[in-house]
């Protein structure tokens, strides 16, 4: 499983000055670190006089002090690498994270349209009793010869269902108002009603 | 967020050695602050250069592991993959919803007013 791909020359260079960082800088930090406490050793004899053995570690300690920083530092940029690097190639979680994504948007997506279909079905309902008002009110602009959507519907339902006997009995309904009472019975028969007539042309 | 560990345990072990990498120069600084004192604390000493030097070597083990683990997967390719479709799919399923709202809004205030009138 853990086999060494052939990796193009950059980005192993790449990962080989990551791996070059590391070593460096943890030296780094772990040699001006042994260096400090040795300096802080205080020593009886001394080559030039205290004060300038003092002041030279001083100046010492403060120097691999700032390296100590350095290095930590350079670790810091290291990590900021590493993490960029890990975003944009360790193909696996991305992979991973790209299907989570894909899940969740065609989850919410079915959500939507099963949630809209159970709508659909609830107002087609409901639009069946406004469309009866509707045309058989005084309000109503539609000529007498005009049909109501509902018994459109009805009519092309039952020219699917080829019921020869009820067809008959609609086309010879006499008034536009009465034809929705008439009709009423078959539609109620009718297998899911004129509410599955909208429905199934929707 | 459960859904998304795999992609985020490596990100957050990086976080992780960023914080402990702040906490050894933190140590560094309490042993040197110590030494410098006339009365040193030994035991706080000792403990604290035991913390520094088994952070650093923590650090560079969880780092050359990060590493080892980006030359295994690592590819010279750029990953191609979206979830452009989905989402526009998605987006277009709340586009639908808005306007069935809108159509359902249009619809209350027409029966509105006819009842009013």
């Amino acid at each position: 499983m853990a086999q060494q791909r052939a990796l193009p020359q950059s980005k192993e260079t790449l990962l080989q000055s990551y791996n070059k960082r590391l070593k460096d800088d943890v030296k780094s930090i772990m040699d001006n670190f042994t260096e400090i406490i040795k300096t802080a050793k205080i020593e009886d004899e001394t080559q030039v006089s205290r004060a300038t053995q003092g002041e030279q570690d001083n100046y010492e300690m403060h120097v691999r002090a700032a390296n100590i920083v350095r290095a930590g530092e350079s670790l810091m940029k290291l990590v900021s690498d590493l993490k960029q690097f890990l975003i944009l190639n360790d193909f696996p979680s991305v992979n991973e994270a790209i299907d989570q994504r894909n899940q969740q948007l065609r989850a919410l997506q079915e959500e939507c349209d099963r949630k809209l279909i159970a709508l659909r079905d609830e107002i087609s309902i409901d639009l069946y009793e406004l469309e009866e008002e509707y045309y058989s009110s005084s309000s109503s602009l539609c000529e007498a010869n005009d049909l109501p959507l509902c018994e459109a519907y009805w009519r092309l339902d039952l020219d699917t269902d080829s019921a020869d006997g009820l067809s008959a009995l609609v086309l010879a309904s006499p008034e536009p108002s009465a034809g929705p009472l008439q009709a009423a019975a078959p539609a109620h028969s009718h297998a899911g009603g004129p509410g599955a007539g909208p429905t199934e042309h929707a | 967020m459960a859904t998304y560990s795999l992609a985020n345990e490596r990100l957050r072990a990086l976080e992780d050695i960023e914080r402990e990498i702040g906490a050894i120069l933190q140590n560094a600084g309490t042993v040197i602050l110590e030494l410098s004192k006339e009365k040193t604390n030994e035991r706080l000493l000792d403990r604290q250069a035991a913390a520094f030097t088994a952070s650093v070597q923590h650090v560079e083990a969880e780092l050359s592991a990060q590493i080892r683990y980006l030359t295994q997967v690592a590819t010279g390719q750029p990953h191609e993959g979206s979830s452009y479709s989905s989402r526009k799919d998605c987006q277009m399923a709340l586009k639908r919803v808005d306007y069935a709202r809108l159509k359902l809004s249009d619809v209350a205030r027409i029966c509105e007013q006819l009842l009013e009138n």
